[in-house]
């Protein structure tokens, strides 16, 4: 199975790998006395032979084979990833075209690339994270199948007449999020209004409101938050430069800075995992890593949102007062509910029309 | 023989003295050192800052020194754009004072990134509606702007000091010729007119960008809506007017007083009199913005104005702001012979030097005491020791840059020293 075994391109690997998947299925093995030439012998009856798979492609069978031999190498530590996408940069575009040059390249990887960005420049296909690749995937598969089309906007109603202030969402977004002592992606607000005996309490949640448009977008004097096709509010952590300029900007509070603090000795594996906000995996918590030193805020938890879960507010929700969908899609019931005269949005004539809806 | 001992002893004071003010500069620099050491290794825990107050006491002083400069800038300019008579003994020092408040500024600007590391983002990604990014890069090319000016304001006597001098300012007043040597009439001149091309473009860019910008920080920001108004950047460029002119009027009789210079009481008593000026300016505006911020009834500005006038920190606006900032200046130069006497300018100086911090703290804190949300937590928020640790170092580190330029460079005219 060498598709695992080195980056190359996308759609190179996809067309490459269905064709294997038609050779003969792996039988489960006899491990009497397992040493290592019987594993080699067991992976030997499995192997197909390269050449004769590469001819059923419509491409170049040579290029197939002196790629894959390279890439080995390339795993073995014998040749560099960047040499190996210099080598084969130019003969890979002519070979596959377009699919080529739109095809993120998953050798570099913004946390632990393989090769540097400036290699990165000068390749003809274009550049992009593991992350990036999974979520085109995860795109066209929707897309074919008719939801989540690309005017996905992302949002969520909450009717307060059913929110009884148990403040789960909190206490799930913490958990699902992972976030550190002094930052709490989501609040409930509490009012109390009247005197005796007619008194109204009024518990308003408060995520991200992922505004239309959002001032914290406009001040980022690096780009590091700016908003995506599908209406979150994205943060890039890795370009943060922590000025906190947006969390001035926000007229919600919403955003909150990442200190460095820990709930150390609180509970078990405190700081061992991070959330994988944004689609990216970053380990452990580590001192002076990002995303500490950086904002952070309610993102409708992306990257649930992107494997088709609602964010982790949602779902826990007691009294059902959360709803999440696509605003775009007049089928849905966060359009139909956000278009209810009971709706409203918090703070309207600041004019950042946001994609977080009330019910009075 | 009388004056030969008067200048021996005056001179043995002055070297005592000197040892003295270094001693206490690297005092203040190796206690900023710790701050710096606490900032680096705890990150910005070492702060009182929270989500809720996310900007404090660094970027107080950050729009504090940039104001210093911008002030400094434009009292340079009076002598080589608008060619005000006597302001040319003054003018690089005004120079060579926003130069090194420009780095003060910067170094705050540092300190108060939650990421450090990534100082340099600003110029590989920007946001062309960030007024921010615009910032950074206007610091910049002010910077230059201001390092130009200098050069060609000292480059006559650069030569001068590098020929007559062995010594270390001769060797560094070499290097910095930058390898024009032609001190001929018209090499003077040219001089003279790069000097004023480039105060001229400095003036825009310290009124509009440098300063204004800064105050455009704070106004553009809706969502708080004691900063969000267009007289706020006005008022940014007349206090920083004020804080400018007051540090070059302190310096200017301090070195007198220590260096032996003379003082000319006309310059003295023009400057006193423009600073009094603007210092009568800069409180009606602030004045005005008050009440129209207290007249709307809205909540955020009542709200952060009674903060400001009866909060915790009702002194610093009282006390620091208003009364030292204000009242003290207008009572010690508004009689015309008052102005002429150097203890009172040097002292009116000091009091606004000291005042203005307190104005740039009262712009930046109290907008952040009151939650954006009715049921978010209220902001609380007085600096850390660390942060007043490092920023007594910065502050130091400005101050040392400063004394060793006035040693080394000539930052006063040649041929207009009284010694």
């Amino acid at each position: 199975m060498y598709e695992l075994e080195t980056p190359r391109p996308a759609t190179a690997v996809g067309r490459w790998s269905a064709m294997s998947a038609d050779g003969p299925m792996p039988a489960v093995p006899e491990t009497g006395s397992g040493s290592d030439e019987t594993y080699d012998a067991m992976v030997d009856v499995e192997a197909t032979d390269p050449r004769e798979e590469l001819e059923k492609t419509e491409y170049r069978t040579d290029l197939g084979i002196e790629m894959a031999e390279d890439a080995r190498r390339v795993s073995n530590g014998a040749l560099s990833s960047a040499a190996y996408w210099e080598k084969y940069d130019g003969d890979a575009a002519a070979e596959f075209g377009e699919a080529y040059r739109e095809t993120p390249n998953p050798a570099v990887d913004c946390a632990d690339g393989t090769i540097d960005d400036e290699t990165a420049e000068s390749l003809g296909c274009s550049v992009g994270t593991m992350a990036s690749i999974a979520e085109g995937l995860e795109g066209s598969e929707s897309e074919s199948d008719g939801e989540n089309g690309d005017d996905t906007r992302w949002g969520m109603v909450i009717d307060l007449q059913k929110c009884i202030g148990c403040e789960s969402c909190t206490v799930a977004c913490k958990a699902e999020n992972r976030t550190p002592p002094g930052v709490s992606y989501n609040v409930v607000m509490e009012r109390e209004e009247g005197e005796f005996p007619n008194v109204t309490r009024t518990n308003v949640p408060r995520p991200c409101m992922q505004c239309e448009n959002p001032p914290c977008v406009q001040v980022c004097p690096v780009s590091a938050t700016y908003k995506m096709d599908n209406g979150v509010v994205n943060i890039d952590y890795d370009r943060c430069i922590g000025c906190r300029y947006c969390m001035v900007a926000c007229p919600y509070d919403a955003r909150y800075f990442d200190f460095g603090e820990n709930y150390d000795g609180e509970f078990e594996e405190a700081g061992e995992l991070s959330s994988p906000e944004y689609g990216m995996d970053r380990g452990s918590r580590e001192d002076g890593e990002s995303p500490i030193g950086n904002v952070r805020k309610c993102n409708f938890c992306h990257h649930r949102l992107e494997r088709g879960e609602e964010p982790a507010c949602v779902e826990t929700c007691v009294g059902d007062a959360r709803y999440m969908g696509n605003l775009e899609d007049t089928d849905s019931e966060v359009n139909e509910l956000a278009s209810s005269s009971r709706a409203f949005q918090l703070k309207e004539k600041e004019g950042t029309d946001p994609n977080v809806y009330y019910l009075k | 023989m009388a004056t030969q001992t008067q200048t021996v002893t005056g001179r043995l004071r002055g070297n005592r003295l000197r040892i003295v003010w270094y001693v206490l500069l690297i005092a203040l620099l190796a206690i900023g050192a710790y701050g710096g050491y606490l900032r680096v290794t705890e990150g910005l825990r070492s702060t009182n800052l929270t989500s809720t107050v996310p900007w404090g006491a660094w970027v107080a002083f950050y729009i504090y020194f940039v104001g210093l400069s911008a002030g400094a800038f434009l009292v340079s300019t009076l002598s080589n754009v608008f060619e005000v008579e006597g302001m040319h003994e003054i003018e690089r020092e005004a120079l060579f004072v926003a130069v090194v408040s420009m780095i003060v500024a910067l170094t705050f600007v540092m300190v108060d990134l939650g990421r450090m590391d990534r100082l340099w983002h600003p110029f590989a990604w920007r946001q062309p509606l960030s007024v921010l990014s615009w910032e950074v890069h206007a610091y910049a090319l002010y910077v230059v702007v201001l390092s130009g000016e200098l050069y060609f304001s000292m480059r006559g006597d650069l030569v001068a000091t590098s020929e007559t001098d062995d010594g270390l300012r001769g060797r560094i007043a070499g290097l910095l010729t930058l390898g024009r040597t032609d001190t001929s009439q018209e090499a003077l001149e040219t001089d003279r007119t790069w000097l004023k091309r480039l105060g001229i473009v400095g003036i825009p860019l310290a009124i509009v960008f440098v300063h204004g910008g800064t105050g455009n920080l704070f106004a553009v920001a809706a969502a708080r809506s004691y900063w969000f108004s267009a007289l706020f950047p006005v008022i940014f460029i007349t206090s920083a007017v004020v804080s400018g002119m007051a540090l070059i009027a302190l310096l200017y009789v301090l070195r007198a007083r220590l260096g032996g210079r003379t003082l000319d009481p006309a310059l003295l008593e023009r400057m006193a009199a423009l600073f009094v000026g603007f210092v009568a300016l800069d409180a009606s505006l602030k004045v005005l913005e008050a009440f129209v911020g207290l007249y709307s009834l809205h909540p955020g500005d009542v709200e952060t104005w009674l903060t400001i006038a009866t909060g915790e920190m009702w002194w610093s606006f009282w006390l620091v702001m208003v009364g030292l900032g204000w009242v003290a200046p207008l009572v010690l130069l508004h009689r015309r012979d008052w102005r002429r006497r150097p203890t009172f300018v040097a002292a009116a100086g000091a009091s606004v030097v000291l005042g203005v911090v307190g104005t740039r703290f009262n712009i930046v804190v109290p907008a952040q005491i009151e939650p954006a949300l009715y049921g978010l937590p209220t902001g609380e928020y007085v600096p850390s020791t660390p942060e007043w640790l490092l920023s007594l170092g910065i502050v130091a580190l400005g101050a040392l840059l400063l004394t060793i330029g006035t040693e080394l460079l000539p930052l006063v005219p040649r041929g207009e020293t009284h010694d």
